[in-house]
């Protein structure tokens, strides 16, 4: 009987040492899991979270087993190493970040777990396709790519300079296999292709495809050089962000008349990146205007702003949408002092500008003065103009005045004078208006004053002298002997 | 771009040893100036580097310093003068004077003055004051609380820690993450469009140095409590006491701590 009860107490001991330990060691995936990620994919991995009513795009659902960034062909399940690539890179332009304060084991226990939320996808492992060596980039690639681009139709979604706006793209039944709906990549904007910028990336995408996406893999319609072409052209597209406190804004004989004159092109440009509006009800947690460009140019009387930001889907307030609006806001008084009005519509003892442009009444602006996000007011006198233009998925709103308006409390831009100015962007499609849209911070801008004579003369001048005393200094020498 | 000082101060050494065995003054008067400003500039890699004005300074007295040495004597004078001489007079140095006394000497002259007049437009920098002192206290919702001295009334309500940490991980992730970061470190998807930037709660910098009823303030009352020194206009750090209640704020506060291993300073 004594070795009976020994016999089952000890096998009762060795079951729930074994349990205990298998479960610790799947525990660890999980806990870190539920710390780490649960909050946007659910603790169920169905991405039912605290953060899926904030995020755009969603955060992914597990459940379902399909995955957009793979290395494996359509319809095979990605490989670990797929996944932990998302988690250590992240997926630049949403709101998952590169997890780098794991360790490689924390990872894999992540990973590990992350597969249980769908265990029949992964029961056989995917095996990734090849990825060679890149071609180099010529003029030739580029062409061939371009060609391609139209040929292969992507043109259709991706629009004809990549920034997502093609016709197909936008689509009433444009959805991804979650249901929710989806938009084509802007190529132009590296900082937020989520599955890599990298001319590698763009091969990988156009090869096995977008899992749960209208982005079908293009691995048996094209040939593989093809699909390096393809990848070569698009990658040329990208822009790289110049980012700064402030931009110079140089004098010329007229300002442009139009909005796609090619003499903005060559103008020295600077790029803010935008945040969302925060601060009061209605918040934007979601702006999808990432980045406005802003350069500029004056004459003897006038000073003018570019303001260009991408728009996948412009929305002029006739689509039941709200209309795209952009404002550029200034101080009231532009003083030499650090204080200055609140970046967001100013406040009562610091008023703001406001030149509102929508594109419901595009020739138009309205000057506003604003003393804090809700007193706001056309002013009786308007002084500045505006030309705007939607071209190819890129916005250009360019607003005119006078250097000097005589307007009374009205700002006087002086050369090498610095004037704060921030910039709020409304994306319509995007469901924003009033006060909710993207913000800038402050930044400053300056008319860059004509070089002086003494940068001409003084620099020549001295060369002259130094030259003329050696020659002197020589000669007296070499006499001397 | 730091490293290359050593380098430089290597440089001038070794010309002032082999000018001292070639019995050369010049050039040992060459090579201890740059020794002296390679050491001067290198003093940048362990500490704060010299401002310009101290370093034309010191370099300024180091010029002279070597000038009285090297005339005390007068033949050692004399030779440090002769190679310049012989540039300047020698018939077999012609190609030699022409390119250092003609052509180099005025276009480095030249190119000084240019340094000197150019316009230099920068935009004006202003400082901040990054943890302001905390106020006394502050109404909340038209309610008065004494900041100084409060403590998180959830700390000792240990039978409901597990459930506040929870709620206030789900207000963290609801208010919080955009700018302050999904791993607590300041780099949320929209932080790159604030500045200030966010401040991370992650690492032993900010809240692990605070009191928690400074946090509770900073939430509470965000851009519209800061000072003037702190540029109020600038934060984008809202007033949450407009979106979350007391309560809410304790929880979240609970959170930040715990999610990223730092205690409260009392």
């Amino acid at each position: 009987m004594k070795k009976i009860l020994l016999t089952i107490l000890l096998t009762v001991v060795l079951c729930s040492a074994w349990y205990l330990s298998a479960s610790a060691e799947d525990s660890q995936g999980k806990k870190l899991y539920n710390g780490w990620c649960a909050q946007c994919h659910g603790y169920d991995g169905d991405a039912k979270s605290y953060t899926d009513k904030f995020s755009v795009p969603k955060p992914r659902d597990f459940t379902m087993g399909t995955y957009k960034f793979r290395s494996t062909p359509s319809g095979d399940p990605p490989t670990d190493a797929d996944i932990t690539k998302i988690v250590r890179n992240g997926n630049p332009g949403t709101s998952m970040p590169p997890w780098t304060r794991f360790t490689d084991d924390e990872v894999k226990a992540i990973v590990a777990h992350v597969k249980t939320f769908a265990p029949d996808i992964f029961k056989d492992a995917g095996k990734p396709i090849t990825i060679g060596t890149p071609p180099k980039a010529s003029a030739a690639l580029i062409a061939k790519g371009k060609e391609l681009f139209n040929k292969a139709k992507c043109v259709e979604c991706h629009g004809k300079a990549g920034r997502g706006n093609g016709e197909k793209g936008w689509q009433e039944n444009f959805k991804n296999d979650w249901g929710d709906p989806i938009t084509p990549a802007n190529y132009t904007h590296p900082w937020e292709l989520r599955n890599g910028s990298t001319v590698e990336d763009i091969y990988r995408t156009i090869s096995v495809g977008l899992g749960g996406t209208p982005m079908t893999s293009y691995m048996d319609s094209l040939k593989d050089e093809d699909r390096w072409a393809l990848a070569v052209f698009i990658k040329s597209l990208q822009e790289q962000r110049k980012l700064g406190v402030a931009i110079k804004i140089k004098k010329t004989v007229a300002i442009p008349a139009k909005v796609d004159d090619p003499a903005w092109d060559s103008v020295e440009y600077m790029d803010l990146p935008m945040g969302g509006q925060l601060m009061f009800e209605p918040r934007d947690f979601t702006p999808l205007i990432t980045n406005v460009r802003v350069r500029g140019l004056y004459s003897d009387k006038e000073f003018a702003i570019m303001v260009e930001w991408s728009d996948k889907k412009p929305n002029n307030g006739a689509d039941g949408k709200p209309a795209d609006t952009v404002w550029i806001q200034f101080p009231q008084k532009v003083t030499e002092e650090a204080e200055k009005p609140y970046f967001f519509m100013g406040d009562k003892k610091h008023p703001v500008y406001l030149w509102n442009w929508k594109a419901s009444d595009a020739g138009k602006v309205t000057e506003q003065l604003a003393k804090g996000y809700d007193n706001v007011a056309d002013l009786p006198k308007q002084d500045v103009t505006v030309i705007a233009g939607y071209n190819d998925g890129l916005y250009r709103v360019v607003y005119k005045r006078a250097l000097k308006t005589g307007t009374k409390d009205d700002f006087e831009v002086l050369p090498g004078k610095f004037v704060p100015f921030s910039i709020v962007a409304f994306d319509g499609q995007n469901g924003e208006s009033g006060i909710k849209g993207a913000v800038s911070s402050w930044y400053y801008l300056m008319l860059e004053p004509a070089t002086p004579l003494r940068v001409y003369v003084f620099p020549p001048l001295v060369a002259l002298c130094v030259f003329v005393g050696g020659l002197s200094l020589s000669r007296s020498l070499r006499s001397k002997k | 771009m730091m490293k290359i000082y050593p380098i430089i101060a290597a440089i001038g050494l070794l010309i002032t040893v082999v000018s001292v065995l070639k019995k050369s003054p010049f050039f040992n008067f060459l090579g201890l100036l740059t020794l002296i400003y390679g050491l001067l500039k290198s003093v940048g890699l362990v500490t704060a580097p010299f401002p310009a004005q101290v370093m034309t300074m010191y370099m300024a007295m180091s010029v002279f310093s070597l000038f009285i040495y090297f005339s005390i004597q007068e033949s050692t004078f004399e030779a440090l003068l002769e190679p310049v001489r012989a540039v300047l007079a020698d018939d077999n140095k012609l190609i030699l004077r022409v390119l250092i006394v003609f052509i180099a000497l005025p276009l480095f002259a030249g190119y000084l003055t240019f340094d000197k007049v150019k316009p230099n437009y920068e935009p004006p920098v202003s400082a901040r004051i990054v943890h302001p002192e905390p106020v006394s206290s502050i109404e909340f919702r038209g309610k008065p609380i004494t900041i100084i001295g409060l403590e998180n009334p959830l700390r000792k309500d240990a039978a409901n820690m597990a459930g506040n940490l929870e709620a206030g991980k789900k207000i963290y992730y609801q208010n919080c993450f955009y700018c302050h970061g999904d791993d607590l470190d300041g780099r949320g998807h929209l932080a790159l469009g604030f500045n200030p930037v966010p401040p991370p709660f992650r690492g032993t910098d900010t809240i692990a140095q605070l009191p928690e009823s400074f946090v509770f303030w900073r939430i509470a009352k965000g851009w519209r409590g800061l000072p003037a020194g702190s540029t109020p206009w600038n934060s984008a750090m809202p007033s949450f006491e407009d979106f979350l209640t007391e309560d809410e704020i304790w929880k979240v506060t609970l959170f930040i701590y715990e999610a990223t291993g730092n205690k409260p300073r009392s």
